[in-house]
């Protein structure tokens, strides 16, 4: 049969597809209905995956710079180039050389790449883009469960009596699981959102609670405080399952009503009501995002401590829910991609999974952990550069890489990162390799192989392992499944997964199905909470706060979609109402500076300012604005200005004047 | 009509082979969900399958598809074009009624008004359709609702109804008749014309107890949608549950829309690529300068079932868009499967 089962590419929901391949093309995408998690259906970026996958707009030879031109290389000599280039900061690689990997490479790759860095060139500087966002969230779970990962299950989301949606976008973001919390609510399930925005899920909730921006901390602290003041937590599960109450309830006291009240913009009652819900059901889920428009370390400490209170943790149809954008960023942080991790989120600094992985690798690793591109690019010490097949929020850096003495680029589409490197090496596209992925709820699956390589382009992991032999590391794999021996063996979440476990439809979720309270291998702990309950202050001079946020064709200002056709077309209509990108800001707002829909306007903050047109709508409270990250054009300038904001996603937000021009 | 036995009715789809590519349901081993797709080996398809996820649409209207490539020459300024779509000769054996009645609609949008599309005709001129009537309902099914089942009227060379240890088959063109004299098939006397009404009669029966899924009486609700009285809050309440996938335009064996890219191949070629396109998209309605008369996605799913249920555009299929597969509901994301929309609209009328 000519449609093969596999796994789709896009988001961190891992739906199964079947794609229609002749010979080697794509000629169609279409649901699988057995799969566990999408049970049939697909989102629109699902929908049109054959079109990516049939782009002229791939990388399909090896390029060095010379003369300033990129020029046609072979797999010899660029990887000779790379090497030989990358070999000259050995000595100070812990400063000098720096791996920006991706989240949407397989964990066989991203392991091979890891491995790469740490083993061959010496530095631990490898990162994501999302140490600020998902990074954040898994040291909350990891140090309050052990599990560096989301609690519960997305086939247990019907089996919810109660579901929190807190700030994310989710039919946007991650549309399928956006469908399955408004099925729920569909069969009886009380569905409450508590977002900045009117989002879709927000209108197809029973209850919906539109927050001022920067107060989701201070709402869930509420919450907290509601359920001890009401005696209505689960003192039972909290007794027996549970460390640090008595702290974390102390944390609490200096929260009143009245600040409250004006600090979130909704009532005390309302939250009350919330908070009385997740007490008096059995079973309650929270979902919200924790990609690079996640939440801070506090804020999801909040959430955490709040369902731990709740006894809605470990258990059936419970579970605190992070959701990742990006299809494999729960597995690139399974896999080490991290300054300061190894594989299954061991620390570098752990000495005895240090000398496994040493041992094994046969080489003595350094003990320290390293840093992030960002941080080194800050630093101006960094010196070479390997970037692989990345979305486009590296250009933000764009100044800086272009100084720096050498880049790498790696990839299978081609990308603007192109234009700042020295040498560039294809990557096979995902479905010429085998290779797994791990989706949000930790569920590695097999994305088995259906086409040949073009014209004999590399797949990842052997590109990686070339270079290593050229760097003179013997690495013996014959296959993905071999890579994938090596990380079930060093690594103790992986330890039993194989290939041949991984065919069954679905894969194996490593941890469990959830969390479980009756298996813990010690206590749960509250999170460490600072109890600082500030929210961002708009000023007579500043009067609207700035949100950034994400949008669905375009999510995260995704260099794939813009390979496609139809998904294409839906972002430039967006692009041609709007050509300078837009700020949505209400109609109050709208009122008062005398504009229309696509007026422009000038856009001031403390430390820069933009241009960009309107647009007017009721899905943003008065003095509140808007902007969606995927306008690239629009907004790289002005964010640069804005880095450390940004660090603090969902929360994040940029106190402006918007003045008519 | 004629008769063959249950063991050697894969000989009529051996029979075509030799002139065709054989398109049928088969079931894949590994997933066990059923496609309705090229089969290699005849011994794939399987008569007794769900109905297939996929209807075959695709046969005629493939999901994406290089219609013509083009090269300019910028020293002669010539361009050299090329139509390229596969035109070989398809048979579909083992169709159920609404995907035959599916076909049907698409061939009246495509071929049946003023201007008739080449690389349709191409697809659907050399076909030979095979309908397999359903002797039982599936549990989405409410082709009884629609008109379009469970056995088809027209449009088939040859249908076939099961009567146990064989199949009654009926030739409904001069091609079927030829194929089923060409095999030698065992004349059926006018008493399995009675037989094959009981068959159907039972199975429209059936549906009461097995197709539980869905109820759609669309002709209750033709007169509303047709003329626009629906409240508005009844398509805000439906257009909040959609999450604009597409999905039930691309299942749909009777919605027709396409786009057309231009896909540069190099600097002076590009390949001319057509694909199934949804009403739900907001680009789909959006014209030239901007204005886009659908904007709210609410507009834009009044816009989809308006073709699904009016009788102006059932005077363009000469009957409903809708043929009652129940696929759409399968792959809503929300809960506004075509079914469930009549059930709102129903609901509304009611109050």
């Amino acid at each position: 049969m000519n449609y093969k089962s596999g796994i789709c590419t896009f988001c961190g929901t891992g739906c199964g597809h079947l794609l229609d391949v002749r010979g080697d093309k794509v000629h169609g995408v279409f649901p699988l209905q057995n799969h566990p998690v999408s049970k049939g259906r697909l989102c629109v970026r699902g929908w049109n995956v054959h079109e990516l996958l049939s782009t002229p707009e791939r990388i399909t030879t090896p390029l060095i710079r010379k003369n300033g031109k990129l020029t046609e290389a072979s797999y010899d000599e660029a990887i000779a180039y790379l090497v030989e280039n990358l070999s000259k900061y050995k000595k100070g690689a812990a400063d000098e050389i720096g791996f920006l990997a991706s989240p949407r490479s397989s964990n066989e790759e991203n392991y091979l790449l890891m491995k790469l860095a740490r083993a061959v060139f010496n530095t631990n500087n490898i990162n994501l883009d999302s140490e600020p966002g998902h990074r954040t969230t898994l040291d909350v779970m990891h140090n309050a469960t052990g599990m560096a990962g989301m609690l519960g299950s997305l086939e247990e989301i019907r089996k919810a009596e109660v579901i929190l949606v807190a700030g994310i976008d989710i039919t946007k973001q991650n549309p399928i699981i956006g469908s399955e919390i408004h099925m729920a609510a569909r069969a009886g399930a009380k569905v409450v959102t508590i977002d900045t925005r009117n989002t879709q899920i927000a209108k197809l909730s029973s209850t919906f609670l539109q927050i001022r921006p920067g107060a989701y901390r201070i709402a869930m602290a509420y919450m907290a405080k509601v359920l001890i003041d009401e005696k209505i937590y689960d003192a039972e599960f909290v007794k027996r399952n549970a460390e640090g109450y008595d702290a974390f309830a102390a944390s609490l006291s200096s929260l009143s009503d009245a600040d409250v009240a004006e600090k979130t913009g909704v009532t005390t009652d309302e939250l009350k009501a919330v908070a009385r819900d997740l007490a008096g059901a059995k079973t309650a889920m929270v979902f919200f995002s924790s990609g690079i428009s996640g939440f801070p370390k506090e804020t999801v400490s909040y959430i955490l401590n709040l369902f731990l209170l709740a006894g809605k943790i470990g258990r059936e149809g419970c579970g605190v829910n992070p959701i990742t954008g990006i299809n494999n960023l729960q597995g690139s942080y399974d896999m080490g991609i991290a300054p300061d991790l190894l594989p299954g989120f061991q620390a570098v600094s752990d000495k005895a999974a240090l000398d496994r992985f040493g041992k094994e690798w046969g080489v003595s690793l350094n003990a320290t952990p390293g840093k992030t591109v960002y941080d080194l690019l800050a630093t101006n010490k960094l010196k070479a550069l390997v970037v692989v097949d990345h979305d486009e929020t590296i250009i933000r850096n764009a100044i800086e890489i272009s100084k720096l003495d050498f880049v790498a680029f790696m990839g299978a589409y081609k990308h603007d990162c192109m234009n700042y490197a020295h040498v560039v090496l294809p990557i096979a596209e995902y479905i010429a390799t085998d290779g797994t992925y791990t989706n949000t709820e930790r569920r590695v699956q097999l994305s088995k192989k259906k086409v040949e390589p073009e014209k004999g382009i590399l797949p990842g992991w052997k590109l990686y392992a070339t270079i290593a032999a050229k760097a003179g590391a013997k690495w013996n794999y014959a296959a993905p499944a071999d890579v994938m021996a090596e990380i079930a063996k060093l690594t103790p979440n992986y330890a039993g997964i194989t290939y041949d476990k991984l065919q069954a439809l679905g894969g194996v979720k490593w941890g469990g199905a959830r969390l479980d309270a009756d298996k813990l291998p010690k206590k749960l702990s509250f999170a460490a909470v600072a109890g600082n309950f500030a929210v961002p202050q708009a000023s007579e001079e500043y009067p609207i706060l700035l949100l950034v946020g994400e949008a669905q064709h375009y999510w995260h200002q995704n260099n794939l979609m813009k390979k496609t056709n139809l998904p294409l077309r839906e972002y430039n209509a967006t692009l041609l109402l709007y050509p300078q990108g837009y700020v949505a800001i209400s109609p109050q707002n709208a009122k008062e500076l005398n504009v229309r829909d696509r007026f422009p306007v000038k856009i001031v903050s403390p430390y820069g300012s933009m241009e960009a047109m309107v647009q007017v709508t009721d899905k943003v409270k008065p003095n509140t604005a808007y902007v969606a990250y995927f306008v690239d054009e629009m907004v790289t300038k002005f964010f640069m200005e804005h880095k450390d904001v940004l660090k603090r996603g969902e929360d994040a937000t940029i106190p402006v004047r918007i003045a008519k021009v | 009509m004629y008769l063959i036995k249950k063991s050697q009715v894969s000989d009529i789809a051996k029979e075509l082979q030799k002139e065709y590519q054989v398109y049928g349901p088969v079931v894949d081993k590994e997933t066990k969900q059923t496609m309705f797709v090229k089969a290699d080996d005849i011994a794939e398809i399987d008569l007794a399958a769900p109905i297939p996820a996929v209807p075959p649409k695709h046969t005629v209207f493939p999901h994406y598809e290089r219609i013509m490539a083009y090269n300019y020459d910028p020293q002669s300024k010539k361009v050299d074009i090329n139509p390229d779509f596969d035109d070989k000769p398809k048979a579909l054996f083992g169709l159920r009624s609404c995907d035959l009645t599916g076909v049907i609609c698409l061939d009246r949008f495509y071929l049946g008004q003023e201007f008739v599309d080449e690389v349709y005709k191409n697809h659907r001129k050399k076909m030979f359709i095979v309908t397999n009537t359903c002797n039982v309902p599936f549990k989405q099914c409410f082709c009884v609702c629609t008109d379009s089942g469970p056995s088809a009227r027209e449009g088939y060379d040859l249908n076939l109804t099961d009567l146990g240890d064989q199949y009654l088959v009926e030739a409904g063109s001069d091609k079927g008749k030829a194929l089923a004299e060409k095999l030698g098939l065992a004349k059926a006397d006018d008493s399995y014309k009675k037989k094959k009404e009981e068959i159907v009669d039972e199975s429209i029966l059936k549906f009461d107890s097995i197709a539980k899924d869905n109820k759609a009486w669309v002709s209750r609700v033709v007169n509303r949608v047709t003329t626009g009285l629906i409240e508005e809050k009844t398509w805000e309440y439906i257009g909040n549950q959609c999450i604009e996938c597409g999905a039930c335009s691309f299942v749909c064996p009777s919605c027709s829309c396409f786009n057309i890219v231009d896909s540069c191949t190099s600097a002076t070629a590009a390949d001319r690529i057509r694909t199934w396109d949804s009403c739900s998209y907001e680009g789909y309605t959006r014209m030239a300068g901007g204005h886009n008369p659908r904007k709210p996605v609410e507009d834009r799913r009044s816009k989809r079932f308006f073709c699904k249920l009016s009788y102006s555009q059932s005077k363009k299929y000469l009957r409903p868009g809708c043929v009652g597969c129940g696929r759409c509901q399968w792959v809503c994301p929300g809960d506004i499967g075509l079914p469930n929309v009549v059930t709102y609209i129903r609901r509304e009328i009611q109050k």
